[in-house]
């Protein structure tokens, strides 16, 4: 099913949450809501469960005008942050309840509830775990078992909020891979929530960045991260340096982009910046004051002659024939660089 | 399980010391007194004073009007904690202060004021007299006067729970297509489950002693309206201290397996739900 967001807008107090946003939500496609604290990510997710209502505007679900209907009857299925399991209930029940509660004439008989139940929790892999209580259970396993809960309910629309914002590392890159496949075996409409650019680009199929209330950029996770369309978007997405015209003079015009004059800033990323140990034009003098190694790249901290901060980073590979030491003088170029007028600053 | 398991906090031998004292010389020493003073008494002398007619009505009248009272601020508690941790309207910490009013209100002046108020020719009584209720100087206002002692430990007790309770399991019941009711009853109400037991165990233990209030508008009729605190007292005054102590130690013995046997519900609850290991 899908979601179509026309001109929503919510206030909360003088706060601008969302600022009129518009936004299409394809058939069966799995979204992300990508942004800093505070953006109004959260807050779209909730209206479009319903849990929240907009100061202005619609929400079309399939085309139908689905503003002013309540959470009970949208159909959606919502997975929480701290997950929201009944304590008091065990994991089957927990999973059983959006069936349990249905109205009579519509609720599967106890054999029909048990095969259904045991399915999703197949699907979650987790089915050995049906007489357990929530808080025998590792915060992964709570997150799985709350998203069968979620899909109980057969939603024409899944909203996950944040949903492995409280896990560690290594349990939310295994659920991450997860969850995709799983999105690719029930292929439900899906929108989550994350500040985390990197699980936005590893799990969506489209990213929307937002911030302030606004979207900023809404595309493929290739396409917003090597096409940001504007310096939020660049610097959200990544490690950047900022390279200002007035400071740098011609260094902005390297690259194929265009000189913007003055006034203009170019976005290099760090695996963007050339290091060369001879002189050659269109090029700055950097101090290389760190070097580290990080797992599979080697980041270097330079520091241009008027003391500004610049970071480049380098294969492995790479680094074993340079081998830059600390305190070297070298000379930067960007191989690739993104021009914005100064004014559209951040 | 192990006695004692290591903590970053020391002193786990002086804490532990000074608990088993601080009961002893509170609650075990002058209960054990309690209990040899009885043994004065031959078996069947014990058996012959809390056999009696009078007494046995007097055990009767304060457990069943206590458990009555208990039961009736389980439901009421519940329900003045739910709009005082739900609603904001004008004054709602004076409701909230007034509900202490019982905890700190000398009880006789409690006792009297309800006397006052239900006794036949009293501002409700005689209301209630027109419909052929009488509520004062029998059975039913010694369970006005427990009701009224009650009220707060039910809402002190629930009232953080439900304060406690995520608004996020409301939501999610709500996705999941329950309505009000089926949250209530399946999500708010198991959850607060434990802390009513606990409210229910202290209004009852606290209704079975209370004396004060309960004399005023009980009207002490041998038989109908007496409770078992004024037996005790009137077996005082008559300098029958042998009496007074075999009343006693019955009364002791049946609320300590009472409130043993709630503890163990609790206990057992929160077992089953893995909170506990």
């Amino acid at each position: 099913m899908s979601i179509e967001i026309q001109s929503i807008a919510k206030q909360f107090g003088s706060f601008t949450a969302l600022d009129k946003v518009n936004l299409k939500v394809e058939t069966g496609e799995l979204l992300a809501l990508l942004g800093p604290s505070g953006c109004g990510k959260t807050t779209l997710l909730r209206i479009i469960a319903g849990l929240e209502t907009p100061d202005g505007g619609q929400i079309l679900f399939h085309g139908e005008d689905a503003t002013d209907t309540h959470v009970r009857e949208r159909q959606v299925g919502f997975v929480f942050q701290h997950y929201a399991l009944f304590r008091h209930m065990t994991v089957f029940e927990n999973v059983a309840f959006g069936l349990r509660v249905r109205p009579k004439h519509t609720r599967p008989n106890n054999t029909e509830i048990k095969r259904r139940v045991h399915e999703l929790l197949n699907l979650v892999q987790l089915d050995w775990l049906a007489d357990r209580y929530p808080a025998q259970l590792s915060g992964g396993q709570r997150q799985r078992i709350a998203l069968a809960r979620a899909l109980a309910v057969e939603p024409k629309v899944l909203l996950l909020d944040e949903p492995f914002g409280a896990l560690d590392t290594k349990v939310r890159k295994e659920l991450r891979r997860w969850l995709k496949r799983l999105h690719e075996e029930v292929h439900v409409t899906s929108v989550f929530v994350t500040h985390d650019q990197e699980e936005a680009l590893e799990v969506a199929d489209r990213v929307v960045v937002m911030n302030k209330g606004r979207i900023e950029q809404v595309g493929t996770p290739e396409q917003v991260y090597d096409t940001p369309a504007t310096p939020f978007v660049y610097q959200f997405l990544g490690d950047v340096n900022l390279f200002h015209s007035r400071v740098h003079g011609g260094f902005a015009q390297v690259g194929e982009h265009p000189v913007a004059g003055d006034g203009a800033v170019a976005y290099v990323r760090p695996h963007d910046i050339e290091l060369l140990r001879e002189p050659a034009p269109q090029t700055l003098v950097a101090k290389i004051d760190h070097v580290r190694a990080i797992g599979s790249i080697v980041r270097l901290e330079l520091s241009l002659e008027n003391g500004d901060p610049v970071e480049a980073e380098l294969s492995r590979d790479a680094y074993a024939v340079q081998r830059y030491a600390s305190g070297e003088r070298v000379y930067i170029r960007p191989r690739s660089a993104r021009v914005f007028a100064e004014d559209y600053a951040i | 399980m192990r006695f004692k398991q290591p903590s970053v906090l020391p002193g786990f031998n002086l804490a532990f010391g000074y608990t088993i004292v601080y009961l002893s010389l509170l609650v075990l020493i002058p209960l054990s007194a309690l209990v040899i003073k009885t043994t004065s008494l031959s078996l069947a002398e014990f058996w012959q004073v809390v056999s009696s007619e009078r007494v046995v009505a007097a055990y009767q009248l304060t457990f069943g009007a206590s458990l009555i009272a208990a039961v009736i601020n389980l439901f009421a508690g519940l329900l003045v904690a739910w709009v005082l941790v739900r609603y904001s309207f004008p004054g709602k910490r004076i409701v909230d202060a007034l509900v202490d009013l019982p905890f700190a209100l000398p009880t006789a002046v409690a006792g009297i004021a309800l006397t006052t108020l239900y006794a036949p020719n009293g501002l409700i009584g005689e209301q209630l007299a027109k419909l052929g209720i009488q509520v004062a100087f029998k059975p039913l206002g010694v369970v006005v006067a427990l009701t009224f002692i009650g009220l707060p430990f039910v809402v002190r007790t629930v009232q953080p729970v439900l304060q406690d309770l995520e608004a996020e399991l409301e939501e999610a019941a709500a996705c999941l297509g329950a309505n009000r009711w089926q949250t209530f009853c399946k999500i708010i109400f198991p959850a607060a489950l434990p802390a009513l037991l606990t409210g229910f165990t202290l209004a009852f233990a606290r209704a079975i002693g209370e004396y004060g209030s309960v004399i005023f508008i009980a009207g002490n009729i041998p038989l109908e309206s007496e409770i078992v605190p004024l037996l005790i007292i009137g077996k005082l005054e008559q300098y029958d201290y042998a009496g007074a102590t075999a009343i006693a130690t019955v009364m002791l013995l049946i609320s300590f397996v009472l409130i043993l046997a709630i503890n163990l519900i609790q206990w057992w609850h929160a077992r089953r739900h893995g909170m506990r290991k």
